[in-house]
């Protein structure tokens, strides 16, 4: 008998589990990434640390062991950014802005390009003309239609990563529109196939502040504050991080499959002027 | 879970080697369970900090993690062990009050006792019943059945051997039953009164 009733509730109890409601789950992914990134990595043995790289380096295929080789390599400028204020000078210019632009499996970043007017080159990819990138990407490339923009001024490609190229076309500062800390650059467009992944907006939450807004009826997000890691799938379905180059606040939309970013220390509101104006 | 342990392995190895981001997608992988384990051993006001804190500590503790050895009750005994720290003495866990889902609108015929279909308001019997155990059984009932934990995660989250366990849940169920009983007894008493549906 005892038992019997027993094994009665253990089933209500399983049935009531189906219908709780539980707590919801604060995001700690991003609050403990937030975390580690500012503390010191802890002490690893090299060697198992060696080996297991390899191994997984192994077992990856040709474009993810590119991609992961590259991000080991962004990984270690990083470091090295962090590491020394000297150092970090160097590798900055090298890399172009904050290890960021290190095309994997391309040619070298080029050192940054003292252009009429000043540094716009943020180590984006190949400088070509306006032209060549359309012929090189797999998408129109569109460009703001914003009153007293223009044309830009500096054009990049990069047609290794992501997968169906990417361009980022640079206008360089003028009134309205403040100058880089880091460069002459007033504001950077940069267009690829891919989408922002939702977690990506967890965690750059952390670092900054995010506002949900629209660009042409479709989610767009608007960043403020600290620079940013900015993550999304590209279109061959591959995790890809990015860090802010401007240091300014960043607007990131999608239109159909294109993803859109522009980077300026202007207001939303001019953000979104230009955002709604790209044709 | 089961269908993928070599990932969950390849994972916890990269993290193991120093690889933040491997880290950060077994986090948000075992975010809802660290989460709800904290809540249920230190209330709702200390679960957030209790496992973020388990998380980090966790990380640190990585290089210790023997390799091959099962991660959940490895992480959840970090995360229960900084709740244990949080839990504030002497405090009942009034928070732990789970709501029952609306839905199923009980029937006209009273469903029998083999049923498995409760309605909402013999859920929320049942829950109140568990709520007004003590901390331990409550504890072990809701690892067991509400955030389905294995034995060996329950005896991490628990901080007791797993031998144990069984025992624990056993006494606990029992007790449970006694509580139920006695429900039954007084709600039994409350329909005999005319208008008993309240």
């Amino acid at each position: 008998m005892s038992q019997r009733e027993l094994a009665d509730i253990e089933r209500a109890l399983t049935d009531l589990a189906a219908s709780l409601e539980l707590p919801p789950t604060p995001d700690l992914a991003a609050a403990v990434s937030a975390r580690l990134e500012r503390a010191p990595a802890p002490a690893r043995p090299a060697a198992g640390r060696r080996r297991w790289a390899w191994r997984w380096l192994g077992g990856l295929g040709g474009w993810r062991r590119l991609a992961v080789a590259g991000l080991a390599v962004l990984l270690l400028a990083a470091a090295v950014l962090v590491a020394s204020p000297p150092t970090r000078e160097a590798v900055a210019r090298r890399l172009g802005l904050r290890g960021i632009g290190v095309e994997l499996g391309g040619p070298p970043p080029p050192t940054a390009t003292t252009t009429p007017g000043g540094r716009l080159d943020l180590g984006l990819g190949r400088r070509v003309s306006l032209e060549e990138a359309r012929r090189r990407v797999s998408f129109p490339v569109l460009l703001p239609g914003t009153a007293g923009l223009g044309q830009p001024d500096a054009v990049f490609v990069s047609e290794v990563v992501p997968p169906g190229g990417r361009v980022d076309l640079v206008w360089r500062a003028r009134p309205g529109l403040p100058a880089s800390p880091f460069t002459d650059a007033g504001l950077l467009l940069t267009e690829f196939k891919g989408q922002p992944t939702p977690e990506f907006i967890k965690k750059v939450a952390v670092a900054g502040q995010v506002e949900f807004v629209e660009v042409g009826g479709e989610p767009a997000y608007f960043f403020s504050g600290e620079p940013h890691f900015f993550t999304y799938l590209d279109s061959a379905g591959n995790f890809r991080e990015e860090q802010t180059r401007l240091a300014g606040n960043t607007l990131i939309w999608q239109r159909g499959d294109l993803t859109l970013r522009l980077e300026a220390q202007i207001s939303k509101e001019e953000a979104l002027r230009i955002a709604e104006s790209m044709r | 879970m089961e269908g993928r342990p070599l990932d969950e392995q390849e994972l916890v190895e990269q993290a193991r080697g120093g690889d933040a981001r491997a880290y950060e997608v077994l986090v948000r992988r075992y975010q809802d369970l660290a989460f709800r384990t904290a809540w249920v051993i230190a209330g709702g006001a200390d679960a957030e900090d209790a496992a973020q804190e388990g998380f980090v500590k966790a990380w640190y503790a990585l290089p210790r993690f023997r390799a091959g050895s099962p991660f959940r009750p490895w992480l959840l005994a970090i995360v229960a062990n900084e709740a244990r720290n949080r839990r504030r003495s002497g405090r009942r866990q009034d928070d732990l009050a789970l709501r029952v889902a609306e839905d199923r609108p009980s029937g006209d015929a009273a469903p029998s006792p083999e049923a498995a279909a409760l309605d909402s308001e013999q859920r929320r019997l049942l829950l109140a019943a568990v709520g007004r155990l003590g901390d331990s059984d409550r504890q072990v009932i809701t690892c067991r059945y509400f955030l389905e934990l294995s034995e060996a995660e329950m005896a991490a989250a628990l901080g007791c051997r797993r031998g144990t366990v069984k025992s624990r849940l056993s006494r606990a169920l029992e007790r449970l039953r006694a509580a139920l009983a006695e429900q039954d007894a007084a709600a039994a008493a409350a329909t005999k009164l005319p208008g008993g549906e309240r």
